[in-house]
């Protein structure tokens, strides 16, 4: 453990490395992912979000310093690294673009043989992810953690492939399935690797698609990719932060085992159960439930209920909600979720 | 009944090819189609059971119901021939703005291998579609899928638009990742669904309780 004393610990940023090193803070840490709510709140559609990384700085920045969060993130859609590949991608004025299923880049598994990696630097959409950890790591980010994101091997296999297609793969073609995963976590790799070069400090995984398979398959199929990406990403001395919603109840144990610095954990997965399983050391984020616990409560509610969540995990808690905190929730219920932050010892 | 246990096993451990060839045997043997469309039935709703339990996932689901569908694809001449119709009728489709479709695609699959007529009129579905849809095809039950809390808001005019017009006491179901029982009945919804397989027990207790068990109009 790092021996940091409290009275040394200058910003948000010294104060999550701190906290996930195991060190003495004063006070718990606050990510919460802001995408929706983040350009609500600057005024921004939210395509010109997604599109432009320096609409993304703007108001991550603004987020960030109106209401105290400890860091600044570059999350925005799942279809970053699929739409760079080629997918086809179906735009929103207002929500996050979505993979067309029906037009899916790999119909068939002998398409994953004419599929060659995308460059994160090749001016695409992983270009301008890049752009927004630039721009973060010289702003807002110079006193916060600088979030990357990535997607995960499943995650971003059900991109390429269409969920509902994966989901028969795994039964029907198992080889083509590790061959999938083993293309999107090199693929997962590289961009983490630039944008660590571009200056975060945690690239955060998402692997929502994980929370849809049992613990078998979990354990088997998709767990072995999520641990090279992991070790990748700590062998270039970044963070990682795990990031799966749905109810990941079963696999919480293994996901821990994967060495993340965080595992985030949404609404589904009850605090108390996931602690045993993951042991006393995991940094677990979450997870009030980000409808009915954030959007649609009020603030004294909140702080009770992050008490209990608080009560649950232990010290080796950061608050967040389970996921993404939707954008119409009320401004003074994000300022009770990051007074609870600031107001509470680990 | 044990002449039709490969059926169900078969359909239980997702095995398309025997779930298929035991409905042909079970055909073959001259056994009542009702009954063996029972027996499928019974099977799904094993998996559904499973799954609500935590012990089947997702990937079990779908080969189960493909299962399903491969045998009751085999059953259909023969039900049709012999009179024998869906209980009920269906509509279903992701709300506007949503382009998700796993969830919808599993309550559909769901709601056919218990013995409902599903017009799955897939993603993004205006209001209009849905009323348009439900019309044409003289449902009872129309079923609302969002993955999305900014979706999840477009169920409200949805399901607004649907009773203005008038199409009847046609039950609205909804469910969804960010869906939750409060906000369904905030919203005028008629049932909620947690998962698909509960979609199943819901939708046969809302429109149940209307119709008790007659075919549709």
């Amino acid at each position: 453990m790092t021996e940091t004393p409290p009275g040394a610990i200058r910003d948000s940023r010294e104060l999550v490395r701190a906290h996930l090193a195991g060190a003495e803070v004063d006070r718990l840490p606050v990510m919460p992912i802001t995408m929706m709510f983040a350009a609500r709140v600057a005024g921004i559609p939210y395509a010109d979000y997604c599109r432009d990384a320096s609409q993304l700085a703007r108001a991550q920045a603004l987020v960030a310093e109106r209401f105290g969060f400890d860091h600044v993130s570059c999350i925005s859609d799942p279809t970053r690294e699929a739409g760079d590949l080629g997918a086809a991608i179906e735009w929103f004025t207002d929500q996050p673009p979505a993979i067309d299923e029906t037009n899916a880049l790999l119909a068939e598994p002998r398409d994953l043989a004419r599929l060659r990696a995308a460059d994160p630097r090749g001016g695409g959409r992983m270009t301008d992810r890049l752009r927004a950890a630039e721009l973060l790591r010289a702003g807002a980010g110079s006193s916060r953690i600088v979030e990357g994101w990535v997607e995960g091997p499943i995650a971003e296999a059900a991109d390429l492939r269409g969920i509902n297609s994966l989901m028969l793969d795994f039964y029907d073609d198992p080889a083509f399935v590790e061959d999938l995963f083993d293309f999107a976590t090199q693929m997962a790799m590289a961009f983490a690797a630039a944008q660590v070069e571009a200056g975060v400090d945690i690239v955060g995984i998402g692997d929502a698609a994980a929370s849809l398979v049992g613990p078998s398959i979990y354990e088997e199929l998709v767990w072995p990719h999520e641990k090279r990406l992991v070790d990748h990403i700590h062998g270039l001395g970044a963070l990682v932060r795990l990031h799966i919603c749905g109810n990941t109840r079963r696999s919480v144990g293994a996901m821990a085992r994967l060495g993340a610095d965080i595992v985030d954990l949404d609404s589904l997965v009850p605090l108390d159960s996931a602690r045993a399983d993951a042991g006393p050391d995991q940094v677990l984020l979450g997870n009030l439930n980000p409808v009915t616990e954030l959007m649609a409560s009020t603030p004294a509610a909140i702080e009770g209920l992050f008490a209990e969540r608080h009560r649950q995990v232990g010290p080796r808690y950061v608050v967040g909600a389970g996921c993404e905190v939707p954008a119409a929730t009320p401004p003074e219920n994000v300022d009770a979720l990051v007074a609870f932050a600031r107001t509470t010892r680990p | 009944m044990s002449d039709l246990a490969g059926l169900r096993a078969a359909i239980v451990a997702g095995d398309q090819v025997t779930a298929v060839r035991e409905a042909q045997a079970a055909l073959g043997r001259g056994t009542d189609p009702q009954t063996i469309l029972d027996a499928m039935t019974q099977a799904l709703d094993v998996v559904g059971d499973r799954f609500q339990c935590g012990e089947l996932f997702v990937p079990e689901m779908l080969i189960s119901a493909r299962a399903m569908k491969g045998s009751l694809a085999v059953l259909e001449p023969v039900l049709a021939a012999s009179g024998i119709r869906p209980e009920h009728r269906a509509v279903i489709g992701s709300v506007n703005g949503d382009v998700h479709d796993i969830g919808k695609n599993l309550v559909a699959m769901m709601w056919r291998g218990a013995s409902f007529e599903v017009i799955d009129i897939g993603v993004n579905v205006a209001p209009k579609r849905f009323i348009e849809a439900a019309r044409e095809h003289a449902a009872d039950l129309i079923g609302i899928s969002a993955l999305l809390s900014t979706t999840m808001l477009n169920m409200k005019p949805t399901i607004a638009a649907i009773r203005a017009a008038e199409l009847g006491d046609v039950k609205v179901i909804v469910g969804g990742a960010p869906v939750t029982a409060e906000f369904a009945s905030s919203i005028g919804a008629d049932g909620f669904a947690p998962d698909a397989a509960a979609a199943v027990e819901v939708a046969r207790a809302v429109v149940g309780s209307r119709r008790d068990g007659a075919g549709p109009r």
